[in-house]
């Protein structure tokens, strides 16, 4: 089974939009670029792949499990990790922000420092576990999130804009943490205006305009679900 | 102005030679006031933070009523409880009526809508961020919401704060539900009505010298806080 998460006939209303997606598949240990103009649905359809909304109708599934409740939602949610466009830092240390989702899985003593050392060596950052969130530069903010949501290892990683923001010089440490992830069986779906981006990574593009999916190379959807959930 | 000067001398020689009556009505007020507000942080703070967090039918009222709360005179909360406490009241057979419990309860219900009402602005204020992110690291509602209490931590501690202002300055309950019984229920705010009433000026002004300062300790506590 390669495929992580399905979505199938989704419909979301949130105030005056809406988001439809008749069928997308997001697959092991890819990479997926989401483009559209603003407004498109982008963060939407991240919020909702982070199980932070729920749908008004459809099916979602992850990981083979067809996502009905609120309790299956906060299971599978460790599993997933959003970093959004404008990441929020706890008033605390690095190391405090990197521990939070680590402790919360159980993850404690010399096992858990050896994890927050380790990446943050990936994202440039090493040393850093002392130094306070809130006296971060922007730049260091945004990389000290990614590394709060790559230190819990999850199976899905979705990222709202992740080079806004970001200095120049640091792009191709942050592109490159990205393109390991994937070989650690991590899928990674990336909301960005960066079209070349994709070309970087290797990654499939997904468009995505007035909350409708226009194009994505899928064509095995169908056969997928019945294959695995033999609900469709 | 000899007068304020020499009862000025008078209360600082009281002070710094730690006259048994000062110290006695000292401790009662700080006993009763840290009890007190021990108490209304275990309500207050929780049911704050949730009218903060959560919306419901009817939010706007209860935002109302506690405000109204918040300024609930002292004696009327005194009156009330003194009908709870005294012996033919329902709560008579505890015995509680002039007693330092008697003053603890009036306290709790004086300063429960005040933390409360702090700690729900310091929460509504947050940052909206917050409890999405947590959520998103795979906190649960409930750790969630603890994280979100963490992060506004000066903002509850603002709201301890304030409770703790209002307890330990209040005259009324202290006088109706402890009556200033010396050496028990006497605490600094009644000592300094009743000595100052019976031309003991000085005695008065060495307990409001020492509530100032139990204030002004406080506070330069929670601004350091606020620094580190």
């Amino acid at each position: 089974m390669d495929s992580l998460m399905i979505l199938q006939n989704i419909e979301l209303q949130r105030g005056d939009f809406s988001l439809h997606v008749e069928q997308l598949e997001f697959k092991k240990g890819r990479i997926y670029l989401l483009e559209g103009p603003n407004g498109a649905g982008k963060s939407t359809l991240l919020q909702l792949l982070a199980m932070l909304m729920v749908p008004t109708k459809g099916m979602l599934c992850f990981a083979g499990e067809n996502v009905i409740n609120a309790s299956q939602r906060q299971r599978l949610r460790r599993q997933i990790t959003l970093v959004d466009q404008t990441p929020y830092l706890f008033d605390a240390s690095v190391y405090h922000n990197l521990a939070f989702g680590l402790r919360l899985r159980n993850i404690s003593g010399d096992l858990l420092n050896l994890r927050i050392s380790q990446t943050l060596e990936m994202v440039g950052l090493s040393g850093f576990e002392v130094h306070q969130a809130r006296r971060l530069s922007g730049g260091e903010i945004r990389r000290v999130a990614l590394a709060r949501a790559m230190v819990l290892r999850p199976r899905l990683l979705l990222l709202d804009e992740p080079n806004a923001g970001l200095d120049r010089e640091i792009l191709p440490i942050f592109e490159k943490c990205l393109a390991t992830l994937p070989g650690q069986g991590t899928t990674v779906v990336i909301a960005s205006h960066d079209r070349d981006q994709s070309r970087r990574l290797g990654g499939e593009v997904l468009t995505l305009n007035e909350g409708r999916l226009l194009s994505t190379s899928q064509n095995t959807l169908h056969q997928t679900l019945l294959r695995e959930t033999g609900t469709a | 102005m000899d007068y304020l000067i020499n009862s000025l001398n008078a209360a600082l020689t009281m002070i710094l030679h730690m006259d048994q009556e000062v110290l006695s009505a000292v401790s009662t007020s700080l006993f009763t006031s840290f009890t007190a507000i021990l108490i209304a942080a275990v309500f207050g703070i929780p049911f704050g933070a949730a009218i903060g967090m959560w919306q419901f039918p009817g939010k706007r009222l209860t935002v109302t009523l506690l405000n109204t709360l918040m300024a609930l005179p002292t004696v009327v909360v005194g009156l009330l409880l003194f009908g709870l406490f005294s012996r033919q009241g329902p709560l008579g057979p505890l015995g509680l009526l002039f007693t330092p419990w008697a003053m603890i309860a009036g306290q709790v219900v004086l300063a429960v809508p005040i933390v409360a009402n702090y700690t729900l602005a310091a929460v509504a204020g947050a940052d909206q961020r917050i409890l999405p992110t947590a959520i998103t690291l795979g906190a649960g509602r409930l750790r969630g919401s603890w994280q979100l209490l963490l992060e506004v931590r000066f903002g509850v501690m603002a709201a301890i704060v304030a409770g703790f202002g209002r307890v330990i300055a209040e005259v009324g309950v202290a006088m109706m539900l402890g009556g200033n019984i010396r050496g028990s229920t006497r605490t600094m705010t009644t000592a300094i009505a009743l000595e100052t009433s019976k031309g003991e000026f000085a005695f008065g002004l060495a307990l409001g010298i020492v509530l100032m300062s139990v204030a002004l300790i406080i506070n330069l506590f929670l601004n350091m806080m606020q620094q580190r």
